[in-house]
């Protein structure tokens, strides 16, 4: 199945905001050095959402193409947040970072879709994206540190 | 997807809203269906000439000391009305679906232009405010005022529930005036459930009215003299008839009819991004819009680009996801009932009849998400070779139906919109400012689109239109509204 409607894809969005925040929600017990770090990233994506449907109810209107404007494959930006009891912190980190390229690569392919949409649209995916991206760097060197 | 939750589960009897009151008609009752279930949602009553009267009365009664309140104080009511609005922002457009049928990304759509024509007349404090000239002859001064005239009926037609009564009410209440809402009696569940919030709002008893019904209240509002005037949005046989009365009985007016709108596409136009487009101007809230485009008028002598351009808008079309609204994967919903859908096979089959080529056929082999009855869907439909005289060249079908024509040049392509007898929302897709310019000015339309396939006013612009689309002079939405529920009063004052 297929996103074509802005409604399906801003659902999607939240979604991957939701699961990814539980996924730093459920590491922070558990990796409690850092605990600060993922609990920040869980927020932010709280904010995510609120910002993504703030964009979208607020633009929405019929006069623009919000049913046909996007063709995205959900499966592409699928991913597995599931942790196995024995995983170090190391296999932790290496998801986080994994699933964090996921959600770029999809707000990027949501934001170049959505140009037909009013520009808020777009405007807010890329926000996202380049929020996302100060994560990356920053997982990355929690995984130095523990290598 | 899961279909969303529907917020209407229980089948209830609709009152008329009167004088701040909840009253239960005398009239008979008829049923609400959803067209996607075909579940009766609701029971709304068919109001009584008394019932519309009662309602005129009421209204009358507030009047005097509503045009006393304080434009300031008014906005305020519009404020708490707009952020009621928001509260119940997704409510509202699940409701529009239910009684509808259209997406829920067209009934968000609906919602969110339904609230910015309450915002825009929020600044009733500016937007009402008149002119002044100082010394016209030595020592004497004259200004203008705007002053309220008393009570509007708002007629509202079954394409856009929720949206349509919103670009008149918010204006002819912020200005002084008292309303008469009459929602179309197919789809009145989010004009009652508007009513309840504005009676949240703080308005006052009698200012804002809705009286369910049909003709009889219809005729009600032209014959009774407390009306000052109506608006009104519907088909162009019941605009001019509505145009007329009032004509006769002294009443302002604002009678927005059908249409018939050409999509004009140039060969050097953005061929990807015209496509979604196209697919919501056609196929869009079921093709059941005044906007909405009905010929695809293909420019040039080019085959090959004309070739092109209809395998990619076929498969475009073909593509499309048909269901119930409240699934957010469907991408058009089913028409309004099964009788609108009867007569838009009635003119397909008028195009075979009448020699076009049936290129795509949406009566046939639709593909509907979900374990729904098929009563009111219809897959999209392309014709091509359609002259402009056939039926489905000429006359409003308001469905999902695309009749293809083709046009040697600009100029006889800007002479085919303007031999139609509609004029609402012509378009142009091309990527030639010369091309956009000559046909924006030559073209006749209230609306014109600029590679823009629903050529939607925003609040603070007018919702024009022209020959036999539109009836009146000022239009609905923004300054022009203010202008139409307002009358000016000119003073010449001189003080010894």
């Amino acid at each position: 199945m297929r996103l074509h409607t802005a409604s399906e894809v801003i659902s999607f969005a939240k979604e991957l905001e939701n699961e990814s925040a539980s996924f730093y929600q459920n590491l922070s017990p558990r990796y409690a050095k850092d605990k600060d770090v993922f609990l920040s990233f869980a927020k932010e994506n709280e904010r995510n959402v609120v910002q993504i449907e703030r964009t979208y109810y607020g633009v929405i209107t019929d006069a623009i193409e919000g049913c046909f404007a996007f063709d995205m494959n959900p499966d592409k930006y699928a991913f597995n947040t599931g942790l196995a009891e024995k995983a170090t912190y190391s296999d932790a980190l290496e998801k986080a970072i994994e699933m964090e390229e996921i959600i770029v690569k999809f707000y990027s392919d949501a934001a170049e879709q959505a140009k037909s949409l009013l520009a808020d649209v777009p405007r807010a995916f890329t926000m996202i994206v380049s929020k996302r991206n100060n994560r990356g760097p920053k997982l990355r060197s929690l995984l130095k540190e523990e290598v | 997807m899961a279909i969303l939750e529907e917020p209407i589960r229980q089948v209830k009897t609709l009152k008329n809203f009167i004088g701040g009151e909840w009253v239960q008609s005398k009239g008979k009752i008829v049923d609400v269906v959803n067209p996607a279930t075909c579940q009766t949602i609701a029971k709304v009553p068919v109001s009584t000439k008394g019932e519309i009267n009662a309602a005129v009365e009421a209204a009358q009664e507030i009047f005097p000391d509503w045009r006393r309140t304080t434009p300031v104080a008014r906005a305020r009511c519009l404020f708490r009305l707009k952020e009621l609005l928001e509260e119940h922002f997704e409510e509202l457009s699940r409701i529009q679906t239910q009684e509808h049928g259209k997406t829920i990304d067209e009934s968000r759509g609906e919602t969110r232009r339904g609230i910015e024509n309450v915002e825009v007349a929020c600044g009733i404090p500016t937007l009402m405010m008149g002119y002044n000239s100082e010394d016209i002859a030595s020592g004497i001064d004259e200004y203008v005022v705007r002053q309220p005239l008393g009570v509007f009926g708002i007629i509202g037609p079954f394409n856009f529930p929720f949206m349509i009564p919103l670009w008149s009410a918010p204006y002819a209440v912020a200005t002084g005036n008292c309303v008469i809402i009459k929602p179309s009696s197919e789809v009145p569940l989010s004009q009652t459930r508007l009513a309840e919030l504005a009676d949240e709002a703080g308005f006052p008893p009698g200012v804002w009215n809705v009286v369910h019904g049909g003709r009889t209240v219809v005729n009600g509002m032209l014959d009774h003299p407390g009306i000052q005037g109506i608006t009104f949005v519907g088909s162009t046989p019941t605009a001019k008839l509505i145009y007329r009365g009032c004509g006769e009985t002294g009443k302002r007016v604002i009678a927005q009819g059908g249409a018939k709108n050409f999509m004009a596409i140039m060969p050097d136009c953005n061929v990807e991004r015209t496509i979604p487009a196209l697919m919501t101007s056609f196929f869009g809230n079921t093709g059941q819009r005044c906007l909405s485009g009905a010929n695809l008028l293909i420019v040039g002598e080019d085959d090959k680009f004309y070739n092109t351009f209809m395998d990619a808008v076929t498969a475009a079309s073909k593509g499309v996801i048909i269901g119930y609204g409240l699934d957010e994967s469907v991408q058009i919903g089913p028409v309004r009932d099964k009788e609108k859908k009867e007569k838009i096979i009635g003119y397909i089959e008028s195009g075979i009849q009448q020699g076009a080529k049936l290129r795509l056929d949406g009566r046939k082999n639709i593909k509907i998400v979900g374990d729904y009855p098929g009563t009111c869907f219809l897959g999209p439909t392309i014709f091509e070779n359609v002259a402009p005289d056939m039926k489905i060249g000429s006359e409003e079908i308001f469905g999902p139906v695309m009749s293809v024509m083709r046009a040697k040049n600009l100029d006889e392509a800007i002479n085919m919109c303007n031999d139609n007898p509609f004029g609402n929302g012509h378009s142009i897709f091309t990527s030639s400012g010369k091309a956009a310019r000559e046909f924006q000015y030559q073209v006749t339309s209230g609306n014109v689109g600029i590679n823009i396939g629903i050529v939607a006013p925003m609040a603070f612009f007018p919702f024009s239109g022209t020959k036999d689309s539109f009836f009146g002079i000022l239009h609905t939405q923004g300054q022009e509204a203010v202008r139409f529920f307002t009358e000016s009063k000119v003073v010449i004052q001189r003080w010894f």
